[in-house]
This record gives structure tokens, C-alpha cells and sequence, in this order.
């Protein structure tokens, strides 16, 4: 149990890459505190399914890039649960388009949500976490801020952003033990990649060495090293998880 | 209100939290950087506690004036505070000791002018007007 007793915070945690994340950290040990914004049956129904398993999971529905509302969460968290070790940045979305049709809306939304969310939170827990002399920042990045395909120049954007603030934030904290972080997936089989999937088909095996799409559980074990004791003098660095996509080897 | 020696107890209690320090380790002429090992952020945590303990307001750069160290050219040259810098520190700071210091003003000493001593007078003279917040 490689997190008994400690208290996590996962955005967008009702479903994808982010639901396994609570699966995970619950599984360890950890109580978690997770976020959504629409899928209410998805939030209940991982709640329950991490009672079963013997842990504790609670869903709150709050918009991340309202700050008023992540502010009042994570007040309303600490005087429930008294501290908060692990803080898992995952909410994010993509609105693609080729960048001279993107509009404006789809944009700002993008940027709001991925790094806005991310911001938010992390400042909602930045003081706490310094107070508490331990914490674990983990933001959810992705291969698309450096291997980029036309249509996602928000989303790389946003993603690109989130890896300097990883690095910004990591100094600013670490001499308080917080250790601050992002995990950079690659093509991971969630809701998210379905249309990409469904058009790319088996091109995505030909481009991913390792021949497979990626599990949202891939993912969520190497945000459990982030979160836990053995990741402790690693701090600002993006961890790619792709299968090896992002070496750019084309199978024949 | 508190006297000297309470609100001494108290600014010191607070350092051991902020800085991780034992008591022991402070004195009323320890400074906060040089003898406990504080660095920004720490400045700014100990602002954070001296607010809540005291149930002060204490606006930014009134305990640590940040003018002086972000190297404005009249406060500041060649690495020594100016006299126009000497002046700006003596209104901002009147809880200072700044008698050695004005003998050699050399910027990097100016952290040495946070002394423990120091943030027990000014959270005195705080707790003293009338309207301390």
C-alpha cells in the first residue's frame, strides 16, 4: 500500500486516463478527492466500484476554470480531510481544428480548461503542500507539445505550457519537498482518441513500436511512481508514455 | 497587549514552523537568512504566519521592502545602498537597527539587517496604532 493514509486530488477523474488514476491511487491506499465537470452517472458509478474494492473515492463537480469554485473545493477538502499529499492535474480536452479555421472560442476554451485547470489547482494546493513540507504535483501533459499533427495547435499549445510551468513550479517548491511533475501520453485507447482511432485505424500500430494503443492504465501506473516515496529527489521533468511513438520509427 | 517578551516568544515560535529550526537555534540577534537558513519563499511563509498568529494585515514590502533589493538605480549601485537608498530604508524601516549597517551599506548585507529582534519591534509597533490592521 504504497499511499496509505494519503489524501489525493484527481481532476477530470470520472472517466479515461483519469478515471484509472483514481483506481490506482485508491487501490495504494490513498483516499481520493476527484473532479468532473459533466458525466455525473460516470463519477457515481467509479465511486461505488472503488467502495467494492475497499477504498474511498468522492466525486465533486466543479468547473476547473472557475477559480472561485477549484478555491472552495479544495478550502472545503482540507477542513473535511486536513491535507492534501497527492494533486493529479488531469482534466483537459481538445476542440481540433486546422489552425486559420480554429475560432476563437475553441481556442480560449482549450487554453482555460488544460491550463487554466491546471493553474488553478495548483495554486489552491501550492501553500498547503509547503506548510505540510511534502507534496506531490502531477500535471497531465502530452507527446502533442512536441510531436505536433495538424489540428492541434490549442491543444499543443496548452500542453506545451503545462511543461514549463511543470519546470517553473518545480523550483519554486522543491526546497519544501514538493516534487512537480508531468506524464506525457501517447495514443491512449479513452473517449478522447475515438474519432483519431477510428479514422487512423492500423496506421496507429505501424507508427507505435510497441504495436499497440496505449491503456489508460499504462498511464496511471507511472502517475502512481510520480505520486509515491520512491519518486522523491524527481522533480521538473515530463515523462513520455507512448509506446515509443514519439521516436519517430516507421514499420514497414 | 502583549509586551515585548510575549510577542518575542511568540515571532519565535512561528520561525521554528516557518523555518524548520529548533528553538534553541534562536536568538534575538539571529538573522532570519545568514544564522536559520531562510530563503524567498521562506519570507514569504513567515509573513503568512505573523498575519494569522497576530491577526495583523501586513501589506506587501512593508516587513521585507522589496525596492531596495530589486536593484532601482538610485537605491542601488555598484553594489552598495546609495544615501537616497539609505533614506528610503530608514522610513520604510524605523523597527531596523541600522547603525552598522550604515557604516558599511553593502547590499549583500542588507539581509543581515532581519534579525528576530527586528520582527518583534515592528509586529510591536504594529499591535501599538490604533488601528494596527
Amino acid at each position: 500500500m504504497r499511499l496509505k493514509d494519503q489524501i489525493a486530488v484527481v481532476t477530470g477523474g470520472s472517466r479515461g486516463i483519469g478515471r484509472a488514476i483514481v483506481l490506482a491511487l485508491a487501490a495504494e491506499g490513498a483516499r481520493v478527492a476527484f473532479v468532473y465537470h459533466g458525466n455525473e452517472e460516470a463519477a457515481r458509478s467509479l465511486e461505488h466500484q472503488v467502495k467494492e474494492n475497499g477504498g474511498l473515492a468522492a466525486g465533486s463537480k466543479v468547473d476547473v476554470t472557475d477559480a472561485k469554485a477549484v478555491d472552495a473545493m479544495v478550502e472545503k477538502l482540507l477542513g473535511e480531510w486536513g491535507r492534501i499529499d497527492v494533486l493529479v492535474n488531469n482534466a483537459g480536452i481538445i476542440r481540433d481544428d486546422l489552425f486559420v479555421r480554429l475560432d476563437e472560442e475553441a481556442w480560449t476554451t482549450v487554453l482555460n480548461t488544460n491550463l487554466g485547470g491546471t493553474y488553478h489547482f495548483c495554486r489552491a494546493v501550492a501553500y498547503p503542500m509547503m506548510t505540510q513540507r511534502r507534496g506531490r504535483i502531477i500535471n497531465m501533459s502530452s507527446i502533442a507539445a512536441e510531436h505536433c499533427n495538424p489540428g492541434q495547435a490549442n491543444y499543443a499549445a496548452s500542453k506545451g505550457a503545462i511543461n514549463a510551468l511543470t519546470r517553473a513550479l518545480a523550483v519554486e517548491l522543491a526546497s519544501r519537498n514538493v516534487t512537480v511533475n508531468a506524464v506525457a501520453p501517447g495514443f491512449i485507447e479513452t473517449d478522447m482518441t475515438a474519432a483519431v482511432r477510428n479514422k487512423a485505424g492500423d496506421l496507429i500500430k505501424k507508427y507505435v513500436p510497441m504495436r499497440r494503443l496505449g491503456q489508460p492504465d499504462d498511464v496511471a501506473r507511472v502517475v502512481l511512481f510520480l505520486a509515491s516515496a520512491d519518486s522523491g529527489y524527481l522533480t521538473g521533468q515530463v515523462l513520455t508514455v507512448d509506446g515509443g511513438l514519439s521516436l519517430g520509427a516507421i514499420s514497414a | 497587549m502583549p509586551n515585548q517578551d510575549e510577542i518575542y516568544t511568540k515571532v519565535s515560535a512561528t520561525l521554528v514552523e516557518a523555518l524548520n529550526v529548533d528553538e534553541e537555534e534562536i536568538r534575538p540577534t539571529s538573522t532570519l537568512q545568514g544564522d536559520l537558513g531562510a530563503e524567498s519563499i521562506d519570507f514569504l511563509d513567515i509573513v503568512f504566519r505573523l498575519e494569522r498568529e497576530f491577526g495583523i494585515k501586513i501589506p506587501r514590502g512593508e516587513l521585507f521592502p522589496e525596492s531596495i533589493f530589486s536593484g532601482d538605480p538610485d537605491f542601488v549601485q555598484d553594489g552598495k545602498v546609495t544615501d537616497q537608498g539609505l533614506a528610503e530604508l530608514r522610513e520604510r524601516m524605523p523597527f531596523a537597527d541600522l547603525s552598522r549597517f550604515e557604516k558599511n551599506p553593502e547590499v549583500s548585507a542588507i539581509s543581515d539587517l532581519f534579525t528576530v529582534d527586528m520582527i518583534t519591534r515592528y509586529i510591536q509597533g504594529k499591535l501599538a496604532q490604533p488601528n494596527g490592521n
